[in-house]
């Protein structure tokens, strides 16, 4: 995972993932929720890309529909997104189950919700290799096998026989990893992959993607909310707010240059072990707006301290900064970093109306 | 710890708690022994199923000791009678990690705050909503526009401060907060560590906060507490403890944290294996099966808590400093 691959914006052609003002609306009962507001961007082969946001975001709904992962019901999703040359949006369900496990495949955040309570852990594995590829059950058991070895479970043919309940969180994330690679896919879609896991699981769960993602050639869209990992695993990232990107670009320009004040919140939001302790935190005032309701202007604007009249009225485009394929949504963005914004800090006194529930 | 002072708030000494599971016995809190001061902070840190949550728990008698003694402000609460420690333990308040099913989702925010005081007939009529008013408004939820509403209309992060405004009203001398904001957004989070510090000053409160994340352990908390498996190995200064941790496991976990800067150098040193079942620990040493400086003596030889200076202490026979000692 070097710094080295950068965007490939500027070849296109090299492309894998091409995903062109994607919008994600769910019909409720109070309206049309717009989960993934016309999002774009593109995502290079080897790429290790970071989606970062708080809950409510987009970035779960955003992977899933990459995915093509979607009610059937009550879902509308416009734009497109080019995967290796497979169009996923309106693709029919044999025109995703060619692409799913050998194109894409996805890693949840839940292992034990997300695998089968009573199959052993082997079959679960081998699934995909017996309806994909073929491979009849010996075969499957004996690529089983080397999956397992591949992400680093112990004693392999023991575990084959294992049900996900005899397992820990961990190993049961690692049996999700070896199912979404057993069929070699191109792009792996990890949604908070290491969410309920202790960091010491996490580093370990967190190594073994590095090390896969290098051995299997695969490019990575990473979902997490925490900075850390992102910060830590990924080439690229893609900071989003209220289902849109506010700003994207290689992790290390977007950690050092933001020009989004919501980046520089979120960023100085976050305790840090190398602060001494009794650091006081800086504070986003009030919380995400409610989607819903969403107004013609820039979604963080009532919560940001740079916000003018503009902002409420027209919603800011993504332009570049001009660095390395860096991209920002903002009228006012942060000048330079040597000035600190001023976000508010201490207790929230006011509490907007809107901002309750119900 | 500038407000912390010598006087020993809750004085917890050889702590057990042990679950049945069948036949088997599990040893959750396996003999564990601390102080907490008047006005500090005492962060709790561990992996799941370390036991730092039933060490919570236990504390507030929600699931009963097995054994050792809990001393609160010099009282021994654990030989106490119900009626005898439910009075105790007005002294002592409890806030959860998921707020949302903490609360009441059907009942009025102000009648939420109050219900404290209105088990113990603390204060009624006027002196009641006036006190709730208050606590209403020192945790940033203005009491005229929100009283009146339900628990469900809330956010996670509101709900949180409901919380914390209830468990004040019994004007607590010990708070002790399980995993507070894990459930939260960083922004919330961000926010909710504030007002705690900020409440914490005004009323004087020790808090023992417990969390697996070490982060926010570090940012809150003056003195920090390392569990594993049952067992304490390590307590001193957050200061001093996150920058030359003594116990091998310590340093591992605090290399296992990332750093929001990708520009830093971080460790990758990961820590093999996981866990061993609390079911049939290891002889000596809980940690010695994933330790790499583990020998023979710590298989044989259980390591016990040991000053190494500055309150400092570890439990471990090759402590990464203070070894001279």
């Amino acid at each position: 995972m070097s710094q080295e691959i950068n965007s490939t914006n500027q070849n296109p052609a090299g492309d894998l993932l091409v995903v062109e003002n994607l919008t994600t609306t769910f019909q409720t009962a109070r309206g049309a929720l717009p989960a993934v507001g016309g999002v774009s961007f593109r995502l290079g082969a080897n790429e290790i890309l970071g989606v970062v946001g708080e809950s409510g975001s987009g970035k779960t709904v955003l992977s899933r529909t990459i995915m093509g992962l979607q009610p059937r019901t009550n879902v509308e999703v416009g734009g497109s997104v080019l995967l290796d040359g497979h169009q996923i949006v309106g693709a029919t369900d044999e025109d995703l189950r060619d692409i799913w496990g050998t194109k894409v495949a996805m890693i949840f955040q839940d292992p034990m919700t997300s695998l089968n309570p009573v199959t052993k852990i082997g079959k679960q594995i081998g699934e995909s290799l017996q309806v994909r590829l073929g491979m009849n059950k010996a075969e499957a058991k004996a690529r089983v096998i080397e999956l397992l070895t591949l992400v680093g479970i112990p004693s392999p043919e023991e575990r084959y026989d294992a049900y996900p309940t005899q397992l820990s969180g961990g190993m049961r994330q690692r049996v999700m990893i070896a199912i979404a690679l057993a069929c070699n896919p191109t792009l792996l879609l990890a949604d908070e992959p290491t969410t309920g896991l202790d960091v010491t699981i996490q580093a370990q769960i967190l190594n073994l993607l590095d090390e896969l993602q290098l051995k299997m050639k695969m490019s990575v869209i990473l979902v997490t909310h925490d900075l850390g990992v992102v910060a830590t695993r990924t080439d690229r990232i893609i900071v989003m707010y209220a289902g849109r990107i506010v700003e994207m670009g290689t992790t290390k320009e977007v950690f050092r240059n933001h020009k989004m004040p919501y980046t520089r919140a979120l960023l100085e939001s976050t305790p840090r072990v190398s602060n001494p302790s009794h650091t006081r935190l800086q504070t986003i005032p009030g919380r995400p707006p409610n989607l819903l309701k969403l107004t013609e202007g820039c979604a963080f604007a009532p919560r940001c301290s740079r916000a003018t009249e503009k902002c409420s009225q027209e919603r800011p485009t993504l332009e570049p900064t001009g660095v390395d394929g860096h991209y920002f949504a903002c009228w006012n963005p942060l000048e330079d970093q040597a000035a600190p914004v001023s976000i508010q800090t201490g207790t929230i006194k006011e509490i907007g109306e809107d901002n309750v529930r119900g | 710890m500038s407000e912390a002072n010598n006087k020993v708030v809750l004085s917890v000494k050889d702590l057990e708690v042990t679950f049945r599971k069948g036949r088997q016995r599990v040893s959750a809190v396996a003999g564990i022994s601390f102080d907490l001061y008047e006005g500090e902070t005492l962060g709790l840190v561990g992996e799941s199923g370390c036991g730092k949550s039933t060490t919570g728990r236990a504390l507030m008698q929600i699931v009963p000791s097995t054994g050792g003694q809990i001393f609160v402000d010099g009282d021994e609460l654990t030989s106490l009678n119900k009626d005898e420690a439910r009075n105790l333990r007005r002294k002592m308040q409890m806030i959860f990690q998921d707020p949302i099913s903490s609360l009441n989702p059907r009942r009025r925010v102000k009648d939420i705050v109050a219900e404290p005081l209105d088990c113990w007939k603390l204060a009624k009529g006027a002196e009641r909503d006036s006190i709730v008013s208050d606590l209403l408004n020192k945790v940033g939820i203005d009491p005229a526009v929100y009283g009146n509403r339900y628990a469900r209309q809330f956010s996670g992060g509101q709900c949180q401060r409901i919380s914390i405004a209830r468990s004040l009203a019994m004007r607590p001398r010990l708070l002790i907060c399980d995993e507070v904001v894990s459930a939260l957004d960083v922004s919330i989070q961000a926010q909710i560590l504030n007002l705690l510090e900020d409440l914490k000053k005004e009323y004087g409160l020790t808090m023992l906060f417990i969390a697996h994340d070490l982060a926010v352990v570090k940012n809150i908390s003056d003195r920090v507490a390392v569990m594993y498996l049952g067992k304490l190995c390590e307590i001193g200064p957050s200061d001093t403890l996150y920058a030359k941790p003594a116990h091998p496991y310590t340093e591992f976990l605090l290399g296992a944290a990332l750093e929001a800067d990708p520009e830093l150098e971080q460790s990758s040193a990961t820590l093999g294996g996981e866990p061993p079942s609390p079911l049939n620990p290891p002889s000596g040493c809980r940690f010695r099966t994933r330790c790499p400086f583990a020998t023979e003596k710590c298989a044989a030889e259980e390591p016990q808590l040991r000053d190494i200076g500055e309150g400092h202490q570890v439990a471990c026979h090759f402590p990464l400093v203070g070894a001279h000692q």
